[in-house]
């Protein structure tokens, strides 16, 4: 039998052990203790019980979709102390659209999960902008400010508050349904926002009275796990971005800017 | 960098971590709101001082900025009981408790794998608020005693001897729980 100093010893390493904690050496001389020692090692795999147990099944709590929205209204209200010359999507009360707020929720968490941290050198500033907008579109309850299928509500709607006329379409047809419209604030200047779903993905249409910096032909950008395609036309600047395959997003672009 | 640079990077970096703040506040305070509002104030008060982040390991920044909030919060909303308290024992880092004493015995060993989400986090949230922290931090968020000892502001010792203790006592917990 082991003398009892050596048990004390393992037992009061056996946490950092089960927590990857010791160095190779002690980590050796713990192993070889435990294949001895029947009751250390029955405490070792009560610790590692424990650790599995609460890794599978304590319930991680999400944040809820509005907090997202919150923190970045604080934050803009305190970066611009000045009021946005624009209307506010957050002013207009906002109904749940077509996607309801766990859909939405679900996401966002998909969103998260592909953002990768670490110096985002690749983007320019209106595609992370662009990026911003969508990420918050998903995390907050303001997917929509109209959310209706119905492109003769969309269309008049963001045409009546911005100073540019998007296209609105319904390419359920083709794998895009329309699911609303929002007034959005990207790099600078008013947006209209036009959503579409593809599967279980949501694509954000950003279009703006455009600037001559604007590229005119398109430009495919990946970010974070994102794409997101700007082009501009007949003085209007776009950008869709979302988290489906560069293909399915190219399609998707083609249809908006089919010509006629 | 203007002011719309500044708050899109944030965004953009701090975001991502919103669920970790929120689960963490959530463990914290016991309660949906109060945990928003922890957040919150955590996420504000980050994108302050983002300019004192030193590039290290942001969700670590963070978590201890939300931990801040929530003593903060806690000093002012609620009964003394919910704010950390320092354990004489503390001070003494290396000297660790022997996990528990007792043998153990099989059944219990199985019980300790049996127990479902709800009557678990029912037992966490019965720890105190230091036991409870570095559990939701080493199982939940998986972080190194390194990172522990970061969020929380103590001795890389100090989150041993907690992490020991907060297994020991949800240990006693758990096997005082009725058999299903």
């Amino acid at each position: 039998m082991m003398p009892q100093s050596a048990c004390d010893l393992t037992r009061r390493d056996l946490g950092r052990l089960a927590d990857d904690e010791v160095g190779p050496v002690r980590r050796l001389l713990l192993s070889r203790h435990l294949r001895r020692c029947a009751a250390c090692a029955a405490r070792y795999e009560e610790i590692l019980t424990m650790r599995r147990t609460l890794r599978e099944r304590l319930p991680a709590h999400r944040a809820p979709p509005a907090l997202a929205a919150r923190i970045g209204a604080a934050i803009a209200a305190e970066a611009r102390p000045a009021p946005i010359p624009s209307p506010s999507r957050r002013l207009f009360p906002t109904l749940l659209g077509p996607l309801g707020g766990g859909a939405v929720g679900a996401l966002a968490g998909v969103a998260l999960t592909l953002l990768v941290l670490g110096g985002s050198g690749a983007g320019d500033r209106l595609t992370e902008d662009v990026l911003a907008s969508h990420l918050r579109s998903l995390m907050g309850d303001h997917l929509t400010d109209v959310p209706t299928s119905d492109r003769h509500t969309v269309k008049p709607w963001l045409s009546a508050r911005l100073d540019v006329s998007p296209p609105v379409h319904d390419f359920a047809a083709e794998g895009f349904p329309l699911v609303g419209g929002r007034l959005d604030y990207l790099d600078g200047h008013p947006a209209a926002a036009v959503v579409y779903r593809s599967d279980r993905h949501v694509i954000n249409l950003f279009a703006w009275r455009a600037d001559p910096n604007d590229p005119a032909t398109p430009r495919a950008r990946q970010l974070q796990g994102f794409n997101v395609i700007c082009w501009r036309a007949d003085g209007t600047g776009y950008c869709a971005v979302s988290d489906v395959e560069r293909d399915t997003l190219e399609r998707f672009v083609k249809l908006v800017d089919r010509p006629g | 960098m203007t002011a719309t640079d500044r708050q899109r990077r944030f965004e953009l970096m701090a975001l991502p971590h919103l669920d970790a703040a929120y689960n963490l506040a959530r463990w914290l305070t016991g309660n949906p709101a109060d945990a928003e509002d922890v957040v919150q104030t955590a996420y504000l008060r980050a994108f302050r001082y983002f300019e004192a982040w030193r590039g290290g390991d942001l969700r670590v920044w963070l978590l201890a900025i939300v931990r801040t909030s929530f003593v903060d919060w806690a000093r002012e909303n609620r009964s003394a009981r919910l704010v950390f308290r320092a354990e004489p024992t503390d001070e003494a880092g290396e000297a660790l408790p022997p996990l528990w004493t007792e043998p153990t015995r099989d059944p219990e060993a199985q019980v300790l794998g049996t127990l479902d989400g709800q009557s678990l986090a029912t037992l966490i949230q019965s720890l105190s608020p230091e036991y409870r922290e570095v559990l939701i931090l080493r199982e939940m968020e998986d972080m190194s005693y390194k990172q522990i000892a970061a969020v929380a502001g103590v001795p890389i010792g100090t989150v041993m001897s907690r992490l020991a203790r907060a297994r020991a006592e949800l240990r006693r917990a758990w096997l005082a729980q009725e058999p299903a």
